[in-house]
């Protein structure tokens, strides 16, 4: 058996004792046109990354209009907050009642580490990390397996996993969104509603499930 | 019809259940500790080798080199016993604690096509807990008896064909008395078929009424009523330890032995545990005791093991362990069909315990669901325990928010600030994340609150500001300090 041969019979054999990986059409949709438009929606069982490259660029806009989103459905959210920076009295008290906000300052590793065990849950259907604080450096420096880890433990759940970023690091990430503008000083004055269907973020990458 | 589960060589196995000893290899129980101590009871790898009961320590070794030697554990046998009785009392309601090792279950009235099964599953799960037990099913107890003697741990013997059954038997298996073993021998007779084709009127002639019972036990005995264990009233677990512990694996080794048999109690009396409080009794200082409560009632003994070893992961004692105690609080099972709009937890233990673990990562101060608190102090959220069912979502609140909402810098950034000439209005900010000129001001907005009170006194001047390079931000003034506290995202 030439190695090409016994590479494909491992996958084989690899792939019929793990569990199957959702279909790639199962979305979370976001009610955001800008999102579900592209790629109508998180997809499910799969890393979805969103990069904040501008100061007030609207990544807490779209935390809320998740939060609205899954509290319609009455589904679960998970928030690690790894800055501590989520602020609860920026929301309608009811927008809050499916979350459950892990504050987690302090090293990624620790973050990643709760994520981990939350992308396990059966019980949440999205879980946000956020990394949007972390260093420069300390980002660089977290070892590629980690992000796999959390990829491979979303694979097997019914649950999309986002990652707020302030630039491009997760390597598994299936569909990367950047949010490129700031908003002005006239958006203080406007309903936050019209705010969150504006948003338009960059479509990065939207990668396919890998055949195995 | 009667089923007695039987663990051969019981107080032996009893001892090595209790510790990670090698339940395979050669072991022998010694009456004590002196050095005249002598052999009770070894199990099949000891006897193989010559070692019988009544030799002394030094005889024992000098046939089974390799001879793992152990004194009584009166606590160990009480455990073993408990768990033994716990599992009769999930084939049948009334049972009988017949002898140690032996636990007779009154099976009348249950569906005869399925005792075997039951039985056999008694039998493996004891198995699979230390003790080797065999299982036997006859009309009687006593020939219940017989048949789990002799069959194989985890296996269960029915006796269908009495007669059969018993012919080959020794008639030492009928228990004569003393005075009749000669006369049987005398007569040739060594087997309970030899004895079953003597008349019994002869029998009892000669034999007077010891022959009479004889040759009753030797046709297997009548039914009898038995002698009933009461089933616990109190779902506990205790142990002291004979060497400090102050690591996880052994106290996690015994929690695993308490909650499988804790939970085999509390399904034979048709509970489940609502909490249950961990004592840990420690070397020296005070012990270390935490209650835990169960998202819904639960008899599976694995999410019990799970929520202790969650527990016990993150503890941290000052002294090593020398005890421990385990009492559960028992409840009524929860039986229910949920709702077709129900949105409850998909795996309610499975979240309280992603939750424990994610609070010992953190603290379990800071998970939960943030619920405003009774004050207009800014950032005073509390955190709450995450409901057990999402609530339907309330109408919208006629002032829907305005802005991007707040990203807070806890703590806030100190601030340094440039001021234009003209109107005083902050045109310049400097901070150890972000510098910048400031584009646009609004504001000033004031808030105080809690003045009646000194210690709750707080007051505050907010601007929002927009930096020419991109940003919104709140601006805060405490007293003569300034802060950015947070970004409009």
């Amino acid at each position: 058996m030439s190695a090409p041969e016994k590479i494909a019979a491992l996958r084989r054999l690899l792939a019929g004792r793990t569990a199957p990986a959702p279909d790639a059409g199962r979305v979370l949709p976001t009610g955001l046109p800008g999102i579900d438009d592209a790629t109508g929606g998180l997809p499910l069982g799969a890393v979805t990354e969103v990069v904040c490259a501008a100061p007030s660029c609207g990544g807490h806009l779209l935390l809320g209009q998740l939060l609205a989103a899954t509290r319609a459905r009455r589904e679960r959210i998970a928030l690690i907050d790894a800055g501590d920076c989520f602020d609860p009295e920026s929301f309608p008290a009811d927008l809050l009642a499916h979350l459950v906000w892990v504050r987690c300052p302090g090293p990624v590793t620790r973050a990643l580490q709760a994520a981990d065990l939350l992308a396990r849950d059966a019980n949440l259907a999205l879980t946000v990390l956020d990394l949007r604080l972390a260093s420069a450096a300390e980002l660089r420096r977290t070892p590629g397996p980690l992000w796999y880890r959390l990829q491979r433990a979303v694979e097997p759940a019914d649950l999309a996993l986002v990652i707020e970023t302030p630039f491009a690091v997760v390597p598994c990430a299936r569909v990367r969104l950047e949010f490129t503008v700031s908003h002005d000083a006239t958006t203080l004055g406007r309903p936050r509603a019209e705010l969150a269907a504006r948003l338009s973020p960059v479509l990065q990458r939207h990668r396919l499930r890998a055949a195995v | 019809m009667f089923a007695v589960l039987h663990i051969a060589d019981f107080p032996l196995h009893a001892v090595l259940r209790s510790g990670a000893f090698d339940a395979g290899g050669p072991a022998a129980l010694f009456d004590g500790n002196g050095k005249k101590s002598l052999v009770t009871t070894a199990n099949a790898a000891a006897r193989a080798t010559g070692v019988v009961p009544g030799l002394t320590a030094p005889q024992a070794v000098a046939r089974c080199a390799g001879l793992a030697i152990h004194a009584p554990r009166p606590a160990a046998e009480a455990e073993a016993r408990a768990l033994l009785l716990a599992t009769a009392l999930n084939l049948a309601p009334v049972v009988e604690d017949t002898a140690p090792g032996a636990a007779t279950a009154d099976l009348r009235g249950a569906d005869p096509t399925r005792v075997s099964a039951a039985a056999r599953a008694a039998a493996a799960h004891l198995v699979t807990a230390g003790l080797p037990a065999a299982a036997g099913i006859a009309r009687t107890p006593f020939l219940a008896l017989l048949a789990a003697r002799r069959s194989a741990p985890g296996e269960v013997t029915r006796v269908d064909d009495e007669t059969a059954f018993l012919a080959p038997l020794p008639v030492e298996t009928a228990e004569p008395t003393a005075a009749l073993v000669p006369v049987l021998a005398a007569w040739g007779v060594h087997t309970l078929g030899a004895l079953h084709t003597l008349p019994l009127a002869d029998l009892t002639a000669r034999l007077g009424a010891d022959g009479l019972a004889l040759a009753h036990r030797a046709r297997g005995g009548d039914p009898r009523p038995l002698r009933a264990h009461p089933p616990p009233r109190e779902f506990s677990a205790v142990h002291h330890l004979e060497e400090p512990v102050a690591t996880l694996e052994p106290l996690l080794f015994l929690l695993r032995r308490f909650t499988e048999r804790l939970a085999l109690e509390l399904r034979a009396a048709r509970l489940a545990a609502a909490g249950f409080t961990l004592t840990l009794r420690l070397e020296d200082g005070p012990g270390h005791a935490r209650t835990f409560r169960l998202p819904g009632p639960t008899a599976d003994p694995d999410i019990l093991l799970r929520a202790l070893h969650t527990h016990l992961e993150s503890l941290r004692t000052d002294a090593a362990i020398t005890g421990l105690r385990l009492d559960v609080e028992p409840a009524r099972p929860l039986e229910r069909q949920p709702g077709l709009f129900e949105t409850g937890l998909r795996d309610p233990h499975g979240f309280a315990d992603t939750l424990a673990r994610v609070s010992a990562l953190v603290g379990a101060e800071r998970v939960g669901t943030p619920r405003p608190a009774d004050t207009h102090r800014p950032d005073s959220a509390v955190l709450a325990p995450p409901a057990p069912v999402v609530p339907p979502p309330e109408p919208e609140p006629p002032h829907a928010p305005w802005g991007p909402p707040l990203r807070r810098f806890r703590p806030p950034l100190p601030a340094r600030l440039e001021f234009a000439a003209k109107d005083r209005r902050p045109s310049y900010v400097w901070t150890e994340r972000f510098a910048g000129e400031v584009s646009a001001v609004r504001g000033p907005w004031c808030a105080s609150g809690g003045w009646w009170q000194a210690d709750l006194a707080w007051s505050r001047t907010e601007w929002d500001i927009a930096l020419a390079d991109g940003g919104l931000y709140r601006l805060l003034r405490t007293g003569d300090a300034w802060f950015i506290e947070g970004e409009y995202d």
